[in-house]
C-alpha cells in the first residue's frame, strides 16, 4: 500500500493534529456498500477508510479512530462521522476521501478540534436564530 | 465542504455530510449531480460550485 501522505504533508499534518484544542474522534461506520461507477478497480473501500482513518489517527495524540459495522444513523457505508469530544455533533463523509478529498477530512478534523468557530461573527449570528433543522449534503468528487 | 462542516460544528441545528459522488452513481444521479461541489439543502439540489462564506449562509438559510 502506499503511503497516505508525503513526507512534507504528514509533517504539516501532525503539525495541525497536535494544535487540536480538544479530543476529536474518527468514527467509522463500515456495511453494505453500492457498487461504485466502473473504474473504481478492485478497492475494498471500507478496508480503505479504516486505513486512511487509523493512519490519520497515528499523527495526533489526540486524535482517534473507532469503527464499527452498521451503526445507526448512518444511510451509506463506508462512511466516517467527525466527533469533537467523541459526540456524534452531525458532521460526515461519505464514501473513501481518496485524493484530493482527503483534504476535506484533515480539515473536518482541524475544525472539530477547535473550542471557537472560525465562522465570522454575522455566520453565527445568523446561524444562532435559526428555528429549525437544516441538512447541507455536499457532493464531491476525487481529482 | 468545510463551510458546511463548520455550520454544523457551530450549531446543533445543522448537520453536513460529504458525499463522495463517485462512490455513490445512484444517488448522484438522483440528484443530478455532475459537476461539484454540489450543495444539496434539505434534499434539494440547490447549487454547484463553491461560493464565499457570506453567500453560503446566505443560500442555506434562505432555503430553510
Amino acid at each position: 500500500m502506499p503511503p497516505l501522505l508525503r513526507a512534507e504533508e504528514e509533517t504539516k499534518v501532525r503539525e495541525w493534529f497536535g494544535e487540536l484544542e480538544r479530543p476529536v474522534e474518527l468514527f467509522v461506520a463500515l456495511g453494505p456498500e453500492e457498487t461504485p461507477r466502473a473504474g473504481a478497480g478492485d478497492v475494498d473501500f471500507g478496508q480503505e477508510m479504516v486505513r486512511v482513518c487509523e493512519a490519520l489517527a497515528e499523527l495526533g495524540d489526540t486524535l482517534s479512530c473507532r469503527v464499527e459495522e452498521e451503526p445507526e444513523g448512518f444511510p451509506r457505508f463506508p462512511a466516517v462521522s467527525i466527533r469533537p469530544n467523541g459526540r456524534d455533533v452531525g458532521v460526515r463523509y461519505d464514501g473513501l476521501p481518496w485524493g484530493y478529498e482527503l483534504g476535506s477530512l484533515v480539515g473536518g478534523v482541524v475544525e472539530a478540534g477547535r473550542e471557537e468557530s472560525t465562522l465570522r461573527p454575522d455566520s453565527l449570528a445568523a446561524l444562532a436564530v435559526l428555528d429549525r433543522d437544516l441538512s447541507l449534503d455536499v457532493f464531491v468528487t476525487p481529482t | 465542504m468545510l463551510l458546511a462542516f463548520r455550520c454544523a460544528l457551530a450549531s446543533e441545528r445543522v448537520t453536513a455530510a460529504a458525499i463522495e459522488a463517485n462512490e455513490f452513481p445512484r444517488l448522484s444521479q438522483e440528484l443530478g449531480v455532475w459537476a461539484v461541489p454540489r450543495v444539496v439543502v434539505d434534499g434539494e439540489p440547490r447549487w454547484d460550485g463553491s461560493v464565499p462564506e457570506a453567500e453560503f449562509l446566505r443560500r442555506i438559510l434562505a432555503a430553510a
